[in-house]
């Protein structure tokens, strides 16, 4: 679940069928291998036919595509974020474009510096996701910025204070290369659901 | 005093049952800074030289002083001389104990190395390079020392690592003042000054715990050797290797229980630990063990670490040095940020869900877009009797956690607004609670706003009728021709709020009447909305 799998594949979605929640360590096809990226990149391969404004968002193969690519970056984006969060938390902010913001809580937090700030002062995180859901977003509202919707749910202890009940939200912009594509969190929304019993 | 024949100070394997186990409590002397100590009275106290043929002395120094030999006793801890030596012994005892309960309870830090609190005792009359300098002249390896203070009568200083903790024991009674009085330095295993701080991690504490707990609570004593070869503690190997860091994590030991344990092994010298049988193969550990100080601060760690009172709970995973400084940001209420953003999405918020609880979800048509997607998702939880009752999402649910097939996973996905709609029409009647909504708008550009609300809302018919739901839902919107919102993505999570339910106002009200001014708005909208 927590390794870093590089989806070389797009035609074989056998692996995935009716399987729990574990990930193979799959064969790297690209060059690009470990060594050379860090543990902080959400990276899948890369997006087919993305570049023009108006490119039909609307037909089906298309939009099976971005659903597809969707889920792959979510699922891998996640794995990533929340280790990084409880383990690596100094390297959290890798994950966040430079004007990200953060709306933790009701408290805004705008920039990489904030956010480093931010992220140094939380007590350490113990996260439990129980949820996650993506979708693309729509290309009328991105501009042809290719984003995708992240949403998880679980609870989360933070050291010397209660467990909580957590949504987060998070948009995930895409960063194309010829070899792949790298996600980076444009802007994340967290909040306790504290009405929830447990 | 001679040794007796045949008592080989380094080579434990050697020794019979009878004194091994003589050896045992003496290892709890060990803890004393006992073999440091320069003078016994059995030895000329002014020369200097004896000390140095003293075959105790050597022995315990043997190997230029790196070899580490815990049970071997120098001739003045063997049981006879103890008793004739009581005060003096005890006297050092008392003070070493005092120093040992000046050590808060800290944390050993595996990855830098052991820790070591080296102790002067009148060191405050000591200037702190000069003394240091005399120490490093006589210590025959260089050492750096840590956070040099003093306290009391006494300098302490640290120092990061076994080999050097005990190097510098050795020069204890080896230096002189100017006023021709030997200095003596004690030293004692030390958790992680404050400046270098790792914590042990919480499930493994809990481990220990667990395995604590098996532990028979009417015993005085803590029978390390059972501990060792635990199922449970064996099946972290790590911990297996320095259990007392993990141990006292847990352990939360009183002083009133660490002195029981010290009496035990002073007064009964037929019980008591045997060391020897902790580590594997039950061998001595000069013998067995390669020689690596990593192993040998095993050993020192693991009893002074039990000995030592550890009055404090276990401790919680920590990042830095000041965790226990470190709080929460306080919990704000909704984020708008402006106005006019508050208005027009409070605005959209109350005529959606005013359609929504209406018993008619079609109306919603105009409010999405002709290519919107909607997902919803409930919780995954198998533990989680909640999660049950919310059955009548359950078909609907796209929880990718749970949900791994990619056809499937596009097919939950809704898409286009007749979709939608539809989806939304055979979800169970609701009404939501406004005064319940938390609202962020936590993106804005150009041609898109997003955000989020949460709130709760209850089912007003059907199998769960009164049920009463706590969700989130994230709406991404762009900009109408006629100043309005129209949803191209919409993700719902539900989640059950359990028997009791909740259904009160959220403490920080998050809606404000505005209907005095709508009619204003609209042009502020148009203003602000791009064409």
């Amino acid at each position: 679940m927590k390794k870093f799998r590089k989806d070389g594949s797009r035609g074989d979605r056998g692996r995935h069928h009716g399987r729990s929640d574990s990930y193979r360590d799959e064969p790297h096809t690209s060059h690009s291998c470990r060594g050379s990226r860090t543990r902080e990149e959400v990276v899948t391969p890369p997006l087919p036919e993305q570049t023009a404004s108006g490119s039909p968002m609307a037909t089906s193969v298309d939009f099976k595509t971005y659903v597809d690519q969707a889920c792959r970056a979510a699922e891998e984006f996640v794995n990533i974020y929340y280790e990084t969060m409880d383990k690596r938390r100094r390297a959290l902010t890798r994950l966040y474009l430079d004007k990200a913001t953060l709306i933790w809580n009701g408290n805004v937090v705008t920039g990489l510096e904030a956010l480093t700030n931010f992220f140094e002062m939380l007590p350490s995180s113990e996260f439990q996701v129980n949820m996650l859901d993506c979708q693309p977003v729509h290309e009328q509202a991105t501009q042809s910025q290719t984003t995708v919707l992240v949403v998880t749910s679980g609870t989360v202890k933070f050291d010397g204070n209660k467990q909580h009940y957590f949504n987060q939200s998070f948009l995930l912009t895409a960063q194309s290369t010829p070899n792949n594509t790298v996600w980076k969190i444009a802007s994340d929304c967290f909040r306790f659901q504290d009405w929830a019993t447990s | 005093r001679s040794l007796p024949s045949g008592h080989t100070m380094g080579h434990n394997h050697q020794v019979n049952s009878v004194q091994r186990r003589a050896r045992c409590w003496g290892i709890y002397r060990r803890r004393f800074p006992n073999w440091a100590e320069p003078v016994s009275p059995s030895m000329h106290p002014s020369s200097r030289h004896q000390q140095d043929g003293d075959a105790t002395a050597s022995d315990i120094h043997m190997d230029s002083g790196v070899r580490y030999t815990p049970y071997a006793i120098p001739p003045y801890h063997r049981r006879g001389t103890f008793h004739k030596q009581d005060k003096t012994l005890a006297n050092m005892e008392r003070e070493q104990k005092s120093l040992e309960r000046s050590i808060q309870g800290r944390r050993l830090d595996r990855t830098s190395g052991s820790w070591f609190k080296i102790t002067v005792p009148f060191g405050i009359k000591y200037d702190e390079k000069w003394l240091l300098n005399l120490i490093q002249s006589q210590c025959s390896v260089p050492f750096t020392p840590f956070k040099f203070h003093y306290e009391k009568m006494q300098a302490h200083f640290f120092v990061e690592n076994a080999t050097i903790a005990f190097a510098l024991k050795n020069v204890s009674g080896n230096i002189w003042d100017q006023d021709n009085e030997r200095i003596s330095i004690f030293v004692s295993p030390s958790d992680v000054p404050h400046f270098v701080h790792k914590e042990p991690k919480s499930e493994k504490v809990q481990q220990v715990k667990l395995t604590m707990k098996k532990r028979d609570d009417s015993q005085e004593t803590l029978d390390i050797q059972k501990l060792q070869f635990d199922p449970d503690f064996m099946r972290h190997p790590e911990m297996a290797a320095t259990p007392s860091k993990y141990m006292a994590a847990s352990l939360g030991v009183h002083e009133e229980n660490v002195t029981k344990v010290e009496s035990a092994g002073e007064m009964d010298k037929e019980k008591g630990l045997e060391p020897q049988q902790m580590l594997a193969g039950g061998n001595a550990p000069c013998t067995t063990l390669p020689d690596k100080s990593g192993n040998i601060n095993s050993i020192l760690e693991l009893f002074p670490k039990l000995l030592r009172l550890d009055g404090q709970e276990s401790p919680r995973p920590t990042l830095g040095g000041t965790e226990a400084h470190k709080k929460l940001p306080t919990s704000k209420g909704s984020v708008f940020g402006s106005e006019t953003l508050k208005n027009l999405v409070l605005q959209f918020l109350q005529q959606y869900y005013l359609i929504y609880d209406s018993g008619d979800r079609q109306s919603l048509l105009d409010a999405y877009h002709e290519e919107a997607c909607f997902s919803l998702t409930i919780p995954f939880n198998p533990e989680d009797p909640a999660s049950s009752s919310l059955c009548e999402y359950f078909k609907e649910s796209r929880n990718l956690k749970m949900l791994k097939d990619p056809y499937l996973q596009r097919q939950l996905l809704k898409h286009t607004k007749r979709d939608i709609v539809d989806t939304l029409s055979e979800l169970p009647k609701t009404q939501h609670d406004l005064s319940s909504f938390l609202v962020d708008v936590w993106f804005q550009a150009e041609r898109m706003l997003c955000f989020s609300v949460s709130g709760v809302f209850k089912e007003v018919e059907g199998k769960s009728q009164g049920c009463v739901r706590a969700f989130a839902r994230i709406f991404i919107t762009v900009p109408t021709s006629n100043s309005s919102l129209c949803i191209i993505n919409d993700e719902l999570f539900i989640r059950d709020t359990g028997p009791q339910g909740i259904w009160s106002a959220f403490p920080i009200p998050m809606i404000t009447p505005y209907s005095s001014s709508v009619a204003a708005l609209s042009q502020e909208q148009q203003k602000m909305v791009p064409s």
